[in-house]
């Protein structure tokens, strides 16, 4: 095995080759963590807008109501309804969770974690966050003209999508801001994939890497293969839009030819289904080894998580018709889409296993990371679990496009990942920025989280069994769905309990990052043996003096026979026989 | 610091797997665009539908030799020492290519093909000009080669010139399927 030379570079010295223009992985990670924290506000702000509405049709607004929606007199309007839950998908898949846990944990932990000096292509990763910033100008600035943003659902089918259902240029300008983002995760994913590849440090086999950059890498290849697919997605509704082709027009939406709607669902979910996987994985490999990290027990059967999340990798592009049961698929596909869904329960119990058997009398310390860490083995086996009944076709008939499906997907994508994220930015908080954020804060934080997510997408699953379908402005328009709307308000409020828990997070990162004289975290505040926790904190720009030589794997905990007083092995130092 | 094996290798080895990934990336949005042809295709009650009798056939024939002969002049660029007037061969070639599409267009428009007459029409308009994009992309890049076979030659190495060669054949590859789909067959 041959190693590439990584030269050390010069500390940049103005604020703007410093901050804003920076080839650091790290600056850049940072970068892309303020990044997702704007947007998750928004989008956040943009969910409470949508529980305000379905608790209290018709109710102004409080506080901010009568600044948004002058014209109704604070209360959100039924198109402006459409809006707010299309851009807050769009924003949470796109603007929230790709950039925190792909953009920010990606970028700071690979070179890192794997003992490089930076990424492999610096220049490509700098454009790559100046892309994703384009791109989010471009869809904030489609919330402030005329007709207002997209509102065709965060999947845009068409002909919700196409000029008939959405004048106004708010959707072509939402799928220039998505190609342009497309462009970035792709950059992205490039640079990752080739860094793994080509940068890990001596004795670094693909074997002996955290499984955090074991999910990072299979996200990125899944981004490379698989955005390009909505990409091309986007630019031909793009042309149908501005340019008059047919692509996806039919019937009385087309002059002539005949285009085809259910086109944009194939290449959409041939993507989108992949894309699930693209926002999970580096979740699960956060909490593969937090889990180990802090039950202080090597991870149990890591070489089967390492290849259960590959076989998730693999089956995750084969499976994307199961979106599709109710658009008039022959039932030799749905049947086979369905079984290849389940398959996809394999490899998840084993690794959903492997976590239970790695914290099974393990010596667990509850820290923040750790209780996030254990929140998403809950809320992800809930995800999981109603996953297969959305996965059978039968049942599917019934459940699509309810509130069930609502609360199944924010539940494996949502909550799993955002206490994934809450996770990674609680753990690696004392590298990023040198110090450790308040513990009590945090535990609050996660508790109050927990309750309120939980009572969010639970209810959800029970209003949707219930019938009550998504995207409705005012579904109690319906007598029988009048009996749902207590829980429907529970929900609501559970909404708001959890939007209000956010609090205390904001403050606590942000004192924790900017107030004065704040205690320094020491090198390795955790007790964990990676690479990362052999350096300063904060990491220097050029990250490790002399490039680590690797010896045992990043899970060595609890060996009765170390001498050194620490329970753990660095990953440098010669695995200690047991 | 550690290095074993000469840079230069090491560098191309890095070089390709990073040029790999990118071509997959592209193929998967070139392929996205063909499954959509093959479904319109199969789904058709007649094929070629009534539209698709007058498309243009010398034109993108000609586009098709062009592009053939620019990747062979790129292939020589990348093996040859005489680099100044490949690379004058090539980039004109490219540049011609771009021409002609744009003839087509034209030629087109006045047969009364317009974007908006239907699936068959959309398909040549859509596929062309994304591909066209992606040739200026690349006769950027070819231009960058330029610059450094006129004035850097010392920052000229093979690396670079492989990569750029991948993507322009890449692209050619893509245009004869292109061609082959949509006016041949």
């Amino acid at each position: 095995m041959a190693f590439l030379e990584q030269h050390i570079h010069d500390a940049p010295t103005s604020f703007w080759s410093k901050y804003v223009v920076s080839y650091d992985h790290k600056v850049i990670a940072k970068q892309f963590l303020w990044y997702a924290l704007f947007w998750g506000l928004v989008g956040g702000l943009m969910s409470m807008l949508i529980r305000w509405t379905l608790a209290y049709p018709g109710i102004p607004v409080p506080v901010i109501g009568h600044m948004l929606f002058p014209a109704s007199g604070g209360v959100v309007p039924p198109d402006t309804y459409a809006m707010l839950f299309t851009l807050h998908g769009t924003i949470m898949i796109f603007f929230f969770i790709t950039p925190l846990l792909i953009g920010c944990f990606g970028n700071y932990c690979i070179p890192l974690m794997i003992g490089a000096r930076d990424m492999i292509f610096p220049t490509l990763n700098m454009l790559s966050f100046w892309f994703a910033m384009a791109s989010g100008v471009v869809l904030f600035a489609s919330l402030c003209i005329p007709l207002g943003g997209a509102a065709g659902g965060w999947t845009s089918y068409p002909t919700l999508s196409t000029n008939i259902g959405q004048p106004g240029a708010g959707q072509t300008m939402w799928l220039i801001s998505l190609f342009l983002f497309g462009i970035s995760s792709t950059m992205g994913a490039i640079n990752y994939i080739t860094t793994v590849i080509t940068l890990r440090a001596p004795g670094m086999g693909y074997f002996k890497m955290p499984l955090t950059i074991w999910g990072l890498w299979l996200t990125a290849i899944l981004n490379a293969i698989f955005v390009p697919v909505l990409g091309a997605g986007l630019l031909l509704l793009t042309f149908d839009r501005v340019f008059g082709t047919t692509f996806f027009l039919a019937g009385a939406a087309a002059t002539s030819g005949r285009g085809d709607p259910i086109l944009f669902q194939h290449v959409f979910w041939i993507f989108g289904h992949p894309e699930v996987y693209i926002l999970i994985l580096p979740a699960w490999g956060i909490v593969s080894d937090l889990l180990s990290f802090f039950a202080r027990k090597p991870a149990f059967g890591y070489k089967m998580t390492a290849l259960s999340l590959t076989a998730i990798t693999v089956l995750s592009t084969v499976v994307y018709g199961h979106h599709m049961y109710t658009t008039q698929m022959s039932p030799l596909l749905t049947q086979s889409f369905m079984t290849l869904t389940m398959l996809i329960s394999i490899p998840s119990a084993i690794f959903f296993a492997n976590w239970l058997g790695t914290i099974w009398k393990g010596s667990i310390q509850f820290h923040s990371p750790m209780l996030f860490s254990l929140g998403v083995v809950f809320v992800f086996g809930l995800g999981g679990l109603t996953g297969l009944y959305l996965a059978s076709t039968s049942i599917d008939l019934y459940l699509h496009d309810t509130y069930f499906v609502v609360g199944h997907f924010h539940y494996t994508m949502a909550a799993s990942v955002l206490l994934g994220g809450f996770a990674g930015v609680y753990f690696w908080m004392p590298k990023m920025f040198g110090r450790m954020m308040n513990e009590s804060l945090a535990k609050w934080h996660f508790w109050l989280t927990m309750i309120g997510i939980n009572g969010i997408f639970m209810g959800m699953m029970v209003v949707g069994y219930g019938g009550m379908h998504r995207r409705l402005y005012n579904p109690f328009i319906y007598e029988f769905l009048h009996k749902l709307i207590p829980i429907n308000n529970f929900i609501s409020y559970s909404a708001f309990f959890a939007g209000a828990a956010q609090i205390l997070f904001i403050y606590n990162l942000f004192k924790t990052v900017f107030a004065k004289n704040y205690p320094a975290a020491g090198k390795n505040p955790w007790g964990v043996g990676t690479l990362e926790w052999e350096i300063d904190s904060p990491a220097p720009h050029y990250n490790f003096k002399d490039i680590p030589e690797v010896k045992c794997g990043p899970h060595e905990f609890g060996n009765p026979n170390l001498k050194t007083g620490r329970d753990y092995q660095y990953q440098t130092e010669e695995l200690v026989k047991v | 610091m550690i290095t074993k094996g000469p840079a230069d290798e090491l560098n191309h080895f890095k070089n390709s797997v990073a040029m790999t990934v990118t071509l997959i990336s592209f193929g998967m949005m070139f392929a996205s665009l063909f499954l959509g042809y093959f479904l319109v295709r199969f789904n058709a009650p007649a094929w070629p539908p009534v539209e698709i009798e007058n498309l243009p056939k010398v034109l993108p024939f000609l586009s098709t030799l062009v592009m053939a002969l620019s990747s062979w002049t790129f292939v020589l660029l990348e093996k040859r020492g005489e680099k100044k007037m490949l690379w004058l061969a090539t980039f004109g070639l490219g540049v011609l290519f771009l021409g002609l599409q744009f003839l087509l267009w034209n030629a087109l428009a006045e047969s009364g093909i317009l974007v908006s007459n239907g699936n068959v029409p959309s398909m040549v308009y859509a596929f062309t000009w994304v591909h066209a994009g992606h040739i200026v992309l690349a006769l950027m890049l070819v231009l960058w080669l330029g610059h450094l076979i006129f004035r850097n030659p010392a920052q000229l190495t093979d690396v670079k010139l492989i990569n750029v060669g991948k993507f322009w054949h890449f692209l050619g590859v893509i245009w004869f399927l292109m061609y082959l789909m949509l006016f041949v067959l």
